[in-house]
């Protein structure tokens, strides 16, 4: 047969050139054809952090991902893709996967966190800043579970579980009935990122009597921080900060646009970037305002420095500073405010004052006025955090979520994360009252504690505060992710255009040589599950193959017999003859 | 999957036509060329019968999930063709009537095993996922085999003039099976929802029940003397 395939096949050439491109052009199509990219189930699959921060590598210094998965039951790890889910998460089974030399880690968190339980959230939220600052080498993911995912992981469980038991035939009819998963992603390594510019935003209100008077320095980071950056949507922190500034902008502008009202104090608004990598955005602002210019409001007389973090929820409020407020300046002054205030107006609210020193021997600063301080200019923070290592800082569950407790009204303590608007706008009135009396010097006119100044036309709006944290929670704010001309720069800048003069833009980039931080991209992933058969699976698979074509082929072979029978069948006559 | 498991449903579907080809005694009658002819046949009834398709049948655009009967009927129709084209074969090809039917449907079967599944087997069962579905392509192929045989030989008994008049009716009644079973499977499995399995196994029901009757006039009436 095959003499005369290539005999025909002989003719075929010598005889004409078309039929022959119409044979060899697919044929050559066929073989450097790519293998397709069609698989049992796609999904967006987050990256954990990766960056370096004064010359520190942190977080997961890998992104490909080729493997087989597995579930952490499973006896061998080695290279293989563990798939984790939050329910029954422990940093323990984490850290065996590492140990085995797994080929990588996938945790399933569910789409809505508020349906877990809180003490798992709260354990998993103590985790992440161990996740990132041990350095890993394998790519961490994280995913969010829908039913196609969870049907993976299940069907991953079962085979995980049942390994290394049981005999061999029970282990042959695994093989066939059971189903693997190859995971891939289909992105590149990740590389770092060059040149990439941190924004910060700022603007001001200028007190009456022009540029002498003293300026008052209102100071928010944007930026939100999480184990995976594509997940950290910030609410609390530091949504939360960024919604009270903004508000506070609206209320001081309308006081300063009446002659009447227009105070004796410069208002200075700095909304910074960079704020989870040791306030890069502040420092940068700091460098060229007393460093690099002749005039800045920030050069002399600063009353002081006030940074707002972290006060969407909580019924205790805590003004962090690295030194004590001296009597008669006015920092003690807003101390004294915000005392009298609270106690007289919100008497459920705790305020209390902590104090700390800069440890410059840390890697990173605790809080944001600490970068003021370093400087000699007077600060400090104002949070609803007792410790700047509050886990809700540096959380992908941190999300914008109305807690239940909350909806109910029920005085219960809001252990969850996320912004309480109630709170939210008794923390941005409180701030507000006491930036006022000390501004227009009400308590030295003789004003109690209980005179409330923004009532009426003045109110702070709770559906001005919603709306900006909705806005800001709609998208990951992660550091890495919102670059110069993101949407939310250009709102922000914006909005803070409606309400204040001058607004500028200041951009940080990392040194070349010497770079402070360092980004890598490939964040967000599409990954792909496969659906993969053990390669005795294909063994099997031949052998039954060559039994039927063996059956096949006698059958074929003694095709006469059946022919016979048809044959005396349909001719019972014939056969007597 | 890998190149070994589309070494296994290449062997299931290809190793059929060859054994055929071996143990009918084709080889024997050096019956390669007019097998490829068969073939070159099928694949301009083939292109006239997609030209007939794109010309005469709009697409059609009903809901999702809403069988449209009457057009994969009259689509079904279409495949008459594939009778003109084997009887053309046939025609063209002198010698005993097992001869001719064997070369027809050998050359119709192998073309379009060649031409509608390796590319999807190349594809498919080469790349990373695992599906049962090429070994059921595979399974498919053989079924089609026995498919196109039983069909040649009652096209072959329908144009023969010698043909008894009690035997016109069941042959008929044949043919029109074999023209419209492909629709019939259709209909089955959007009836009763059968599963790709159970559907394989209709179908091989389906087509050993006529490729019997078929041979069992073949051999009633061209065999009894």
């Amino acid at each position: 047969m095959f003499e005369e395939a290539s005999e025909v096949f002989d003719n075929m050439f010598k005889s004409s050139f078309p039929l022959t491109f119409i044979v060899f052009l697919p044929a050559v199509l066929i073989l450097v054809s790519p293998l397709p990219a069609e698989a049992a189930h796609e999904f967006t699959v987050y990256r954990m952090q990766q960056y370096d921060l004064q010359g520190q590598p942190y977080g997961s210094r890998n992104a490909i991902l080729n493997t087989e998965a597995r579930t952490v039951e499973a006896e061998v790890l080695g290279r293989r893709c563990v798939l984790m889910r939050l329910v029954d998460f422990s940093y323990e089974k984490y850290q065996k996967a590492l140990r085995q030399s797994a080929g990588a880690v996938v945790i399933i968190l569910p789409k809505n966190v508020s349906t877990m339980p809180q003490d798992i959230v709260q354990q998993f939220m103590e985790l992440e800043p161990e996740f990132v600052t041990t350095e890993t080498i394998v790519p961490v993911y994280f995913a969010l579970e829908d039913d196609e995912l969870l049907s993976i992981y299940a069907q991953t469980q079962a085979s995980s579980s049942s390994q290394g038991s049981s005999s061999a035939a029970e282990v042959l009819l695994h093989t066939a009935t059971a189903n693997g998963f190859q995971m891939v992603t289909s992105g590149a390594q990740s590389k770092a990122v060059s040149d990439w510019a941190i924004t910060s935003l700022e603007g001001r209100l200028a007190g009456a009597g022009g540029e002498e008077q003293p300026t008052i320095v209102l100071v928010t980071h944007y930026d939100s921080y999480g184990v995976a950056p594509w997940l950290s949507y910030g609410a609390d922190s530091n949504g939360s900060g960024v919604a009270i500034l903004l508000e506070l902008a609206r209320v001081f502008s309308r006081l300063y646009s009446y002659k009447r009202t227009h105070a004796g104090y410069n208002l200075l608004f700095f909304v910074s970037g960079g704020g989870k990598f040791n306030y890069q955005g502040t420092k940068r602002w700091l460098e060229d305002n007393l460093d690099h210019t002749d005039s800045s409001l920030l050069q002399d007389n600063v009353a002081f420095v006030l940074c707002l973090d972290t006060l969407g929820s909580g019924d205790s409020l805590y003004l962090h500073v690295s030194k004590p407020p001296k009597e008669g300046s006015p920092q003690h002054a807003l101390l004294k405010e915000l005392e009298s205030v609270s106690a007289s107006q919100f008497p459920e609210l705790k305020f209390s004052m902590v104090h700390k020193k800069i440890n410059l021997a840390e890697e990173t600063l605790a809080w944001e006025h600490e970068r003021f301080g370093i400087r000699r200019l007077p600060a400090f923070t104002l949070s609803h955090l007792e410790n700047h290592r509050g886990a809700v800082r540096k959380s992908i569950m941190d999300v914008r979520s109305v807690s239940s407790s909350s909806l109910d009204g029920a005085g219960q303590i809001n252990t969850g994360p996320g912004v309480d608007l109630k709170k939210l706008r008794r923390n941005t009135k409180l701030i507000a009252e006491a930036l006022a009396r000390v501004i227009y010097n009400l308590t030295e006119k003789g004003a109690q504690g209980d005179l409330e100044i923004f009532t009426e036309q003045m109110q702070v709006q709770e559906e001005q505060l919603a709306s900006v944290v909705d806005w800001l929670t709609a998208q990951p704010r992660a550091t890495q992710l919102v670059d110069k001309d993101s949407s939310l720069v250009n709102t922000l800048e914006y909005y803070l255009g409606r309400y204040l003069k001058d607004v500028k833009k200041h951009y940080v980039k990392a040194d070349k040589r010497d770079p402070e931080f360092v980004f890598y991209d490939q964040l967000k992933q599409t990954m792909n599950a496969y659906r993969v058969k053990p390669a005795i699976f294909d063994l099997l698979l031949a052998v039954c193959i060559a039994a039927y074509l063996g059956v096949l082929y006698l059958a074929i072979q003694h095709f006469g017999v059946l022919y016979g029978v048809l044959r005396r069948v349909s001719q019972p006559k014939s056969k007597q003859h | 999957m890998t190149l070994f498991h589309f070494g296994n449903c290449f062997a299931l579907a290809y190793f059929p036509y060859f054994i055929t080809y071996k143990c009918s005694g084709l080889s024997e009658y050096n019956a390669f060329w007019r097998c490829v002819q068969a073939g070159a046949t099928y694949l301009f009834v083939q292109l006239c019968k997609m030209l007939f398709l794109a010309t005469f049948f709009p697409t059609w655009e009903g809901g999702a999930g809403v069988y449209d009967f009457v057009g994969e009927f009259m689509k079904a129709t279409v495949d008459m063709a594939d009778l003109l084209g084997l009887h053309l074969v046939m025609s063209r090809n002198a010698g005993k009537g097992e001869y001719k039917i064997m070369v027809a449907a050998m050359g119709w079967a192998t073309a379009e095993l060649v031409m509608s599944r390796c590319i999807p087997l190349w594809v498919g069962a080469r790349g990373i996922e695992f599906d049962w579905k090429y070994i059921q392509m595979s399974f498919d192929s053989n079924i089609s085999l026995v498919h196109y045989i039983a069909m040649a030989a009652v096209v072959w008994m329908f144009t023969r003039y010698d043909l008894p008049k009690s035997f016109r009716l069941p042959v008929t009644v044949l043919l029109g099976l074999c023209v419209y079973k492909a629709f019939l499977m259709e209909l089955f499995i959007h009836v009763f929802h059968l599963g790709s399995w159970t559907a394989l196994l209709v179908k091989a029901v389906l087509t050993g029940a006529i490729s019997l009757c078929s041979l069992f006039l073949f051999v009633t009436h061209f065999h009894s003397n």
